[in-house]
């Protein structure tokens, strides 16, 4: 189901088989384990800020604009350049900046643990240049993970970026989805409605460096801290 | 006579400061430990800022004034703390900062802060006040040794709220940088830009709350407080959370009333170092 709306996009931009790869790195079958993760969302909906459609729309568009997903964006664009010069040391701290933005234990898990698996499905079934750059022992970030794969394989930064930003967006409808707050229509729509925001913060984010870096999701990142001690949990963050 | 300056600026509706009258100025200290003490080693003040000790029995405190009242675009401060091996030291502030309108120009915090090993340091200024069509830009940043203890206690208010000022346009970055044996373990940028007023208006942003506070706790024992953490924010009336990881104890807490917002930090951070608040903040 939201293979469609990815292969969709993906079309619209690549412009050769290179691309290819990243159809595979952000569907639901690329094993990062992304089902386990709401970024918040399981306690914004148990808490009643989203109980809507819209509701949902409107969060999720805080978070490509000035949330994580944004700042991700930014540290994955700087990694790839890093990667693209064969700079390991900036690679390093990049990897340490976007482990360390995590706001909370649930968050640090949720970048850290998708991250890893990113990179040793990559080191495993896709290996390519620069993968060195990290040592196997050491946690990445997944934007750090992401574009580490992309520029070794020398996918664009721009397809990727988009990618990404939508590979994202996508997993947390999905969560929604799981967590009864909206049906498979309304998610459908709200990734259709949010597409263009994507893009154009996916483009912007490109041409970012480290002091665009930063944010307003205050609330989200609250929903994460309040959703370690909720309940009753199907997710992870 | 910038203190003059300033307080004309407060009392005028629109504080303006050409850009040619800037103030740039800071404070720097140095703490070191003896057999029963914590002193001040070392101390400098420039421009309108100063810091004074008040004489309290068991711990050292500084208290960081700012004479000239608040802060306008151009204007610069910078304030270097620094801890040697086994000190421990409380540092806070006179009053809330103010930030002015601007006209163009940042007004700009730089405050750094390092601790060598076993020491321990309290930053706990009173609320940052920005006005509307503030251009607020701080950066701090901590650089620790594995084993000191820092608690940083933070807060932000968009606007006065006596004169329910809505803080429609503005700048404001604040980026947080915490280093411990050299290794960088917190960051964060705080960034709104355009209408502050509307972009906090989104729920997952601040829902319209105007007061938003962080403490961080960065210790040994910083990942084994977190259930006294959440035991102490129970009662909070602000909206509330805490989170323990990698060493360290993150809370933060978010209201649409200011006061509300610092009964509730006052609260916690007192609970939490079994220690009142220093007697600036009242």
């Amino acid at each position: 189901m939201i293979m469609i709306t990815t292969t969709h996009a993906f079309s619209a931009k690549a412009n050769s088989a290179m691309e290819l790869p990243l159809a595979i790195w952000f569907s639901p079958m690329f094993p990062v384990g992304a089902f386990a993760y709401s970024h918040g969302l399981e306690w914004a909906h148990e808490a009643g800020d989203i109980s809507s459609a819209d509701d949902l729309r409107d969060w999720l568009a805080t978070l490509i604009e000035r949330g994580a997903l944004h700042n991700d964006a930014i540290l994955l664009a700087e990694a790839y350049r890093a990667v693209a010069r064969h700079d390991a040391n900036c690679l390093a701290e990049l990897n340490e900046l976007a482990l360390a933005m995590a706001p909370s234990r649930e968050r640090h898990l949720e970048t850290a643990t998708q991250g890893n698996a990113f990179l040793l499905a990559i080191r495993k079934s896709w290996p390519c240049a620069g993968l060195d750059f990290i040592d196997a022992r050491e946690d990445i970030a997944y934007p750090i993970a992401v574009a580490l794969a992309a520029a070794g394989h020398q996918v664009s930064l721009d397809a990727t970026l988009d990618m990404y930003y939508l590979g994202l967006v996508s997993n947390l409808v999905s969560a929604a989805i799981r967590l009864g707050m909206i049906g498979q229509t309304d998610g459908q729509s709200i990734i259709a409605a949010l597409l263009p925001l994507i893009q154009e913060n996916a483009r912007d984010c490109a041409s970012k460096d480290l002091d665009d870096l930063g944010g307003s999701a205050f609330r989200s990142d609250l929903a994460c801290l309040r959703h370690e001690t909720q309940y009753t949990r199907l997710f992870r963050s | 006579m910038f203190s003059v300056a300033r307080s004309d600026i407060i009392q005028s509706a629109v504080p303006l400061v050409p850009d040619f009258v800037r103030a740039r100025g800071g404070v720097r200290a140095r703490f070191g430990a003896s057999a029963h003490r914590t002193h001040a080693l070392e101390r400098a003040e420039s421009g309108g800022y100063r810091v004074r000790f008040p004489r309290i029995a068991e711990t050292c405190e500084a208290v960081l004034i700012n004479t000239g009242g608040g802060m306008a675009g151009g204007d610069r401060m910078h304030a270097d703390i620094s801890l040697d091996a086994g000190a421990a030291a409380v540092i806070t502030t006179q009053a809330a900062e103010k930030i002015y309108r601007s006209q163009g120009a940042l007004t700009e915090i730089d405050i750094d802060l390092t601790l060598a090993s076993g020491s321990r340091l309290d930053w706990l200024p009173q609320e940052m006040i920005l006005f509307r069509g503030s251009r607020w830009q701080r950066k701090l940043a901590a650089n620790i040794a594995a084993d000191a203890s820092l608690t940083i206690a933070e807060s932000i208010v968009f606007g006065r709220v006596a004169m329910n000022e809505i803080v429609d346009r503005g700048f404001c970055h604040d980026r947080w940088r915490i280093r411990r044996g050299g290794e960088l373990i917190f960051a964060e940028d705080m960034r709104l830009d355009g209408n502050p007023a509307q972009l906090l208006a989104a729920r997952a942003s601040s829902n319209g709350a105007r007061a938003l506070a962080t403490i961080l706790y960065v210790a040994t024992d910083g990942e084994s407080r977190i259930d006294e953490a959440r035991n102490l924010l129970a009662d909070a009336a602000s909206e509330c959370g805490a989170s323990a990881w990698n060493g360290m104890l993150v809370v933060r807490l978010l209201s649409h009333d200011p006061q509300e917002l610092r009964a509730d930090l006052v609260r916690f951070v007192e609970g939490f170092r079994h220690s009142q608040m220093p007697r600036s903040w009242g």
